[in-house]
């Protein structure tokens, strides 16, 4: 009788109200996630690359944005030279140029390894700086017309 | 009434004792402070060339001038060129100074190159008849790139600096942050080129002669 009354009101010698430990407060087993192992190589070249944990990459993480960053200019001109884009040169080629910027203000300039307070004041600037640019090109295209 | 300042002293990542109110850097607060300024100052000369985009009344006009080619290996020397610099921090950073100094002076010649390439176009450019005075675009161009060329001059003067001081040895690993600066600045010419040669280079390269703006004949100037 001890024994189902035990079977009723505890498992594994633990009350009912006592919630069984959930997956999150254990370390995730191996080979868990939805891609099961396969995304295991990837991380570690990852954490290899960029040297995990310390304040910048290692050469051979800028060597792989080095060669990103050079495939995104081949790609450019082969685009510029080859596609006949019309309409879609200019946002592509910005899209483009944007990438390239991102890459070499965050890993080569290191933002994205250092103090956020550095990205923010660069990133203020910038907005100060489209801001100008929008401005300009408003008021030189609209502004200075003389009214009949 | 006397307000209140809090300083403190802080080791940066490289050891050095700093006093600082914000908790970073003084050094590379007052780089990043300038390379924001410098956004500022460039988005104003990219805005004016768009602005006078298509009104040059008179040739050459840039589909007649430019030489996407060319500048496209000039713009990857000034890519490759910052990946030397950013290869020269780390291995100075790591204290290993020969490769770090092989690297410096790569990001030197690198930049001198890009240099070269520079006046070999604006040299061109003269011989066919583009000056700053020629038209709007020939304005907007120099003023444009050349000011971006002289920042590369500066890059380039500064970086041999620092690159006869990593071989008499007075740049170390614990006092590295002065290349970190100078490679935050290098970095930055090259992101401001990076907008240059899509702007002007590729989005602009092949305008005409805007209506009512003169055929360009070569060699009637």
């Amino acid at each position: 009788m001890s024994n189902l009354w035990n079977k009723i009101l505890y498992h594994d010698g633990r009350g009912w109200w006592d919630l069984p430990r959930t997956q999150w407060q254990e370390p995730n087993p191996k080979m868990e996630g939805p891609l099961g192992d396969g995304i295991t190589p990837i991380k570690r070249i990852w954490e290899i690359t960029t040297a995990a944990n310390l304040h910048h990459g290692t050469p051979g993480f800028y060597v792989l944005i080095g060669a990103i960053l050079s495939i995104i200019t081949i790609v450019e001109v082969w685009a510029f030279a080859w596609l006949f884009l019309g309409a879609l040169l200019v946002p592509l080629m910005l899209l483009l140029s944007l990438g390239k910027f991102v890459l070499v203000v965050g890993f080569f300039m290191h933002l994205k390894f250092d103090r956020k307070y550095y990205a923010w004041i660069f990133t203020a600037c910038m907005v100060i700086g489209i801001g100008i640019f929008v401005a300009l090109l408003l008021l030189l295209n609209y502004g200075g017309q003389v009214q009949q | 009434m006397a307000s209140a300042s809090t300083t403190y002293e802080i080791k940066n990542e490289y050891g050095e004792v700093i006093n600082t109110s914000t908790g970073l850097s003084n050094k590379k607060l007052l780089m990043w402070a300038f390379l924001g300024s410098d956004v500022m100052f460039f988005g104003s000369f990219i805005a004016t060339f768009l602005v006078y985009r298509n009104r040059s009344l008179v040739g050459p006009y840039p589909s007649d001038v430019l030489d996407i080619p060319i500048t496209s290996v000039s713009t990857f020397v000034l890519l490759m060129s910052s990946l030397a610099m950013v290869l020269a921090l780390a291995y100075v950073q790591q204290g290993r100074r020969k490769l770090g100094t092989l690297w410096i002076f790569a990001v030197v010649v690198l930049g001198a190159i890009f240099l070269l390439f520079q006046v070999y176009e604006f040299n061109h450019f003269v011989k066919v008849g583009l000056t700053p005075r020629t038209n709007l675009f020939g304005t907007t161009f120099f003023i444009l790139t050349g000011l971006h060329g002289a920042h590369v001059t500066l890059g380039v003067l500064w970086l041999m600096f620092l690159g006869f001081g990593s071989i008499k040895g007075t740049l170390r690993a614990d006092n590295a942050i002065d290349l970190e600066l100078a490679g935050l600045y290098w970095h930055f010419v090259d992101i401001v080129w990076i907008v240059i040669f899509t702007v002007i280079y590729l989005i602009s390269a092949r305008d005409v002669a805007p209506p009512g703006g003169m055929p360009w004949v070569p060699g009637a100037h």
